[in-house]
């Protein structure tokens, strides 16, 4: 029998039954009395000055209350990396210059929404157009039009890692793989459109519901950009429809909203069509991936030298940290003894590229998990027995970045070969020739960033805990719920470790007035680690006063361990001399005259490198059945094995992974943008492929549990990095089918076609 | 011209003036306070604003509210009108793990609940092919799947 | 974007129709289930003054069969309605399919076959279906009523010869004959509920081993749906072979004048054009036999 009550149990999420009956409010579900309702008007062109707003015709349209550009703002440029202002490129409105299709350059609010639409139509804006960069190679060729003033040669950032010797590595090398991949731009597609709405009070201070991942960055960024002071900005997260990284910052729209409503004196809010969302949305970085990787015989890694060109587009958005991270991924799940990583972070006049789930791995796994296939074909090994050989195990280092602690990747990659049947079933694949394909992929991921580029005084995270003499506690948590769900994974720790049940926890989070400072968001697999970790702190200073009475009532021995199960705290070794949690925060209060049991706690990821404080890792395998007339490729069965730490809500962690697969699985075959000059083509679902129920397929899971001693209950990320390995996953298997192995996606029937000389000719 | 419009929505009866380009969506969300129907899309394609009307689940984003008038109309709010209990396919979403983010639930049940109605007992395929207009980002479905088979069943008992 | 602002006529009767149509001619635009008209309001690409609704008109939602008329199709006929119909499936199993692989599920319950064929996408779903089996459209005006085939019905993407004080009275499609067999074949990279990068309708009447009749309509290939007319003449009179069937696929391939486009390439869809042809025609071929030899 497990030792905890409800960690590792399948406890529902604790905000379903609203969400199934509902009841569950959404940023858009809010109305304020007299609220008004804005519009955004965007640049029709890729590059270009703006020589004159004329906004005249739209203010004097009746019902529309106010009318502004970027010249009636503070001009305040914003951008989460505070800590290097260069970085922060990107105003709310444009100001002079407008670099995509799409840039905001004036915002209408009106007493309805059909109004505010008329009145974006009467803004007259003249625009002298640029020449522009519609790709990494074009913005990077000698003479190119210039995007931003303070970056002559459009590259934003240059990152670099590099240890052991790279020329000593390769010599050694019997086999070098040498490599190209290009990897394309996807689009979030959360289900909930962004939208928020802004309230000012009579002190001018701004209240913000917003549909964000982040909210202390949003109010962070708000502030600075309205010109206001960090507590007079209130930010509000109600439910949120999902983000994967497309929610994490200050946008243009959560500026307006509130710079409006301070203005207007009125409610104002703003909610973005899916047009806006697939046209002009963030996107994950398209990148072009060179890779080199030298292997002996035996097929033991000698060194990689790796480059990263990622196309930016138009600011520089969550991409900074994007390179950064890509070329740490560059160096995981593998011993490479000798590694360099170059990362260009590259403008182009497209909307900007962001942070999306994996934040960089997807991309450097589909490079190097690729080239552990082909190095594997090339030398004659089984996929999985060269990855073994090479794998990460616990203990293992990246020089000045990071140490492995808890590590089950070697345990994941047998147990994924055993419950996929994958030498039988891989070998009957090559041999027949009826399209069956047998791939696998990996991934290791981060459970929260330690670099911090927003630059803030605070701790990574917190939370406080209030004790009620009824027997009840109320946890404020400025962890940030977006559908991953952490409101009942903290609910869970905060039950396990004061022996509650999940209905004795009140819970209020996300609300930067209310919620203790501070949290950093829902972003880089951090919550359950980090902000677990401050719910345990908090926790313990509540058991510690607890204990105390307990201790005292019963005249304890300073030895005697103190239990919190079932509503009672007791010496473990006597568990009949208990009081119930209700008396013993009763008798506390009591012997405080009054003052109410109330803790803070805390967490700062101390002496763990610059990365993260622990890192996740798995293997999966795919099955594919390849049409080699259409050139369809049908997943038909996905066997998955990971390492996530102690599994704290099994039923969660599965929801994560199937999630992740589809995602991964509109990466690998269906998801795209179709671009033209900068014009994103297709910006409906009807044309914007995100799988469907009939294209899921069935699969199988095993978690390798590891106990990670720096993460509650042992626990690690779980959310995100599994996203990455299913791309690569399939693209060995459709090779396998094939014959033609692809070194860029998606892999869409025309490529599989064209692959195999199956097109015919127009 | 407003038309005055009158809608049965939850067995609840409205009358109501609306302009011929308002969306059975916006009046539900806008205008009765429903908002458990979302906005996801706009074009039928993501399923996220599903409701009943007669019997049939359709995309309230491209349903007039005009052509509207006089029909029955069931929103995820009607399916277990007292807010105490919940109906047997809710309860088994919340017990099998098939809402993340829940965007797509009130949408997503309110086409299992005609998928259920119109066949008790269906199987695998019938099912991801009675959801195949509903878009979810969070899931994989295939809890959504397991939720629906498992609601059937207990359907079927009771 | 919300939809832009019209003014709502709502006809009590078919007549009444007719004459608001002639009376407010090219400002107006008829909406059967709404779901390709209010998408392109939402969207710009179209913003009438008035909009028609026809749902206001009872009992145009009819889908009658007889055994020498075939089968007739009401103006207000749904998409979901045919695709489940038992008759319809068993009679003209193509066209059921196309209806059930339409869009999705709530759309299918709301759209109609007669508003799939006045849209005239190049990629609509139901048309290579039915031009494969031959239907005709009837088309009513104030006082007067014309018959025309869908094979001269579309001009191009969005265009019909249908008049602006025109609409579509019903659908007829001719009873099957003895030996026939159809089908529809669509090709998307999604799974099936999507919109078609190409689709391939084709109706066979067999004697024994011998083709008597082909029609193959090629969908998203082409300005409108489209018979590959060559290709179907290979197969008339003849034997049905592996190579013959390979011949007119490959006909069928060269007749198709795709392009490039959001979706798909033009090599692509030419490419299926060959492959959705040949497994079209052996499905054709399989249904037309008699049951014994199944």
């Amino acid at each position: 029998m497990s030792k905890y009550s409800i960690i590792g149990t399948n406890t529902p999420r604790v905000d379903s039954p609203a969400k199934a009956t509902g009841r569950a409010l959404y940023a858009d579900d809010i109305k304020l009395p007299g609220m008004l309702h804005g519009q955004i008007l965007r640049s029709p062109l890729a590059h270009a000055r703006i020589l004159n707003i004329d906004i005249s015709k739209a203010a004097a349209l009746p019902g529309v209350k106010a009318v502004i550009t970027g010249e009636d703002t503070p001009k305040v440029k914003f951008g989460n990396w505070r800590l290097f202002p260069d970085t922060q490129d990107e105003y709310p409105l444009a100001v002079d210059k407008v670099r995509f299709i799409g840039d905001e350059v004036a915002a209408v609010v009106a007493i309805d929404n059909d109004l505010a639409c008329e009145a974006l139509d009467l803004i007259k804006v003249e625009y002298e157009e640029l020449p522009a960069n519609f790709s990494v190679d074009e913005s990077m060729a000698p003479g190119a039009p210039v995007i931003h003033d303070y970056r002559p040669d459009n590259i934003s950032l240059n990152r670099k890692i590099e240890y052991g010797d790279l020329v000593k590595g390769f010599a050694e090398a019997d086999f070098i793989a040498e490599n190209t991949f290009e990897v394309h731009a996807v689009s979030h597609a959360y289900m909930e459109p962004c939208a928020c709405v802004a309230q000012s009070d009579d002190d001018g201070r701004v209240t913000l519901w917003t549909s964000t991942q982040v909210p202390y960055i949003v109010q962070c960024l708000l502030a600075s950009t309205l010109g206001l002071r960090e507590n007079d900005v209130r930010v509000i997260k109600p439910v949120v429809g999902g983000g994967f990284g497309g929610k994490m910052e200050l946008r243009a729209w959560e500026f307006c909203a509130a710079f409006l409503a301070r203005r207007t004196g009125k409610p104002v809010k703003f909610r973005l069509s899916r047009t806006d969302e697939l046209a002009y949305g963030r996107r994950r970085h398209g990148m072009k991936l060179y890779s080199k990787v030298g292997f002996k015989k035996d097929g033991t890694i000698t060194a990689k030298d790796f480059r990263a060109d990622l196309d930016g587009g138009a600011y520089n958005s969550m991409g900074p940290t994007a390179t950064f991270l890509c070329g740490n991924f560059g160096a995981m799940l593998y011993r490479y003894p000798n590694y360099r990583y170059n990362g260009y972070h590259i403008y182009t006049n497209k909307p900007p590229a962001g942070a999306m789930r994996g934040f960089g791995a997807p991309q450097a796994l589909f490079a190097s998990e690729t080239q552990m296939n082909m190095a594997a074909e090339a030398l004659g090994l089984d996929p999985i027995e060269i990855r073994i050989k090479n794998a990460m195990v616990p203990g293992d280092q990246i020089p000045d970045v990071a140490t492995v602690s808890s590590c089950g990747f070697i345990e994941c990659l047998q147990e994924v070969a055993k419950m996929s049947g994958w030498k039988a079933k891989r070998a009957a694949c090559a041999e027949s020739r009826d399209g069956k394909g047998m791939g696998v992929g990996c991934y290791s991921f981060i459970s929260g960033g330690v670099f911090n580029w927003l630059y803030t005084q605070y701790t990574f995270s917190a939370a406080e805990i209030r004790a009620f003499e009824d027997g009840t506690v109320h946890l404020l948590t400025p962890a940030t719920d977006i559908g991953q769900g952490s409101d009942t994974t903290l609910k869970q720790i905060l039950a396990e470790e004061l022996g509650l049940r999940m209905e004795d926890i009140r819970l209020t989070v996300a609300d930067t007035s209310v919620t203790p400072q501070s949290d950093l968001g829902t972003w880089g697999s951090r919550v359950t680690l980090m902000g677990g970790n401050a719910v345990r702190d908090a926790a313990a200073k509540i058991k510690k006063a607890l204990a105390g009475v307990v201790s005292l009532k019963f005249d304890l021995n300073v030895i005697h361990d103190i239990g919190f199960k079932d509503g009672k705290i007791f010496p473990v070794t006597r568990p009949d001399r208990c009081l119930t949690f209700g008396q013993a925060v009763h008798m506390h209060q009591k012997f405080k005259r009054g003052e109410p049991l109330v803790a803070r706690g805390y967490y700062v990821p101390r002496g763990k490198g610059l990365v993260t404080p622990a890192f996740s890792f798995g293997a999966q395998v795919a099955e594919v059945q390849v049409d080699r007339e259409t050139g369809i490729v049908k997943v038909e069965k996905m066997y998955t094995a990971h390492d996530c730490g102690t599994v704290i809500n099994p039923m969660s962690v599965d929801g994560q992974l199937e999630g992740s697969i589809e995602m991964g699985l509109g990466y690998a075959l269906c998801e795209r943008f179709v671009m033209d000059k900068g014009r994103t083509l297709n910006t409906t679902f009807l044309d914007y492929k995100v799988p469907t129920a009939l294209d899921m397929p069935p699969g199988e899971s095993v978690c390798i549990e590891t106990f990670e001693s720096e993460g509650p209950f042992g626990a690690k990320e779980a959310g995100e990095g599994l996203v990455s390995p299913t791309a690569p996953a399939i693209a060995e298997a459709i090779s396998q089918a094939t014959g033609y192995r692809f070194k860029d996606l998606p892999i869409t029937p025309e490529k599989v076609l064209e692959g195999i000389g199956g097109l015919r000719k127009v | 011209m407003k038309h005055l419009i009158h809608l049965k929505v939850n067995g609840d009866d409205y009358e109501l003036a609306v302009a011929p380009h308002r969306t059975l969506n916006e009046v539900l969300r806008e205008d009765l306070a429903l908002t458990g129907t979302k906005f996801g899309c706009g074009t039928g394609d993501c399923g996220a604003c599903t409701v009943i009307m007669n019997g049939r689940n359709v995309s309230s984003c491209l349903t007039l509210a005009v052509e509207a008038n006089g029909q029955d109309i069931m929103t995820i709010e009607g399916l277990a009108p007292s807010g105490q209990e919940l109906h047997p396919i809710q309860e088994a979403f919340v017990t099998y793990g098939a809402i993340q983010c829940g965007f797509c639930t009130p949408g997503m049940i309110m086409s299992a609940k005609v998928l259920l109605d119109k066949n008790p007992n269906p199987d695998e395929p019938d099912i991801r092919a009675g959801l195949s207009g509903n878009l979810c980002r969070c899931t994989g479905y295939n809890k959504i799947v397991e939720a629906i088979e498992k609601a059937a069943h207990q359907m079927n008992q009771d | 974007m919300p939809l832009p602002k019209f003014k709502y006529l709502a006809p009590k009767t078919w007549e009444e129709a007719c004459a608001m149509l002639a009376q407010y001619k090219g400002k107006v635009r008829v909406m059967a289930g709404g779901t390709d008209l209010l998408i392109k309001m939402s969207l710009g690409a179209a913003a009438p003054e008035y909009v028609i609704g026809l749902k206001n008109i009872p009992g145009l939602d009819y889908i009658k069969y007889d055994q020498t008329k075939g089968l007739t199709l009401g103006p207000l006929a749904l998409l979901a309605d045919v695709a489940d119909h038992p008759m319809i499936k068993e009679k003209y199993d193509a066209v059921a399919h196309a209806a059930s692989v339409t869009a999705t599920v709530q759309v299918r319950n709301m759209g109609t076959v007669a508003g799939n064929i006045c849209n005239a996408a190049p990629s609509a779903d139901n048309i290579p279906a039915l031009m494969a089996l031959d239907a005709e459209v009837t088309l009513a005006r104030l006082g007067g009523k014309r018959t025309v085939k869908l094979d001269d019905f579309f001009q191009g993407p969005g265009k019909t010869v249908m008049e602006p004080e025109e609409l579509l009275e019903k659908i007829t499609v001719p009873a099957p004959l003895p030996g026939s067999g159809t089908a529809y074949l669509k090709i998307s990279p999604r799974s099936k509920v999507d919109i078609a990068a190409v689709g391939v309708g084709a109706h066979l009447v067999m004697a024994g081993d011998v083709c008597q009749m082909a029609r193959i309509v090629l969908g998203a290939v082409a300005p409108v749906p489209m018979r590959a007319r060559k290709a179907e003449s290979l197969l008339t009179g003849q034997q049905l072979t592996t190579d013959l069937i390979n011949q007119t696929a490959a006909q069928a391939a060269d007749e198709a004048r795709p392009i490039t486009d959001v979706r798909t390439t033009a090599e692509y869809r030419k490419t299926m054009v060959y492959v959705l042809t040949r497994r079209a025609i052996n499905a054709c071929a399989q249904k037309a036999l008699p049951p014994c030899a199944k």
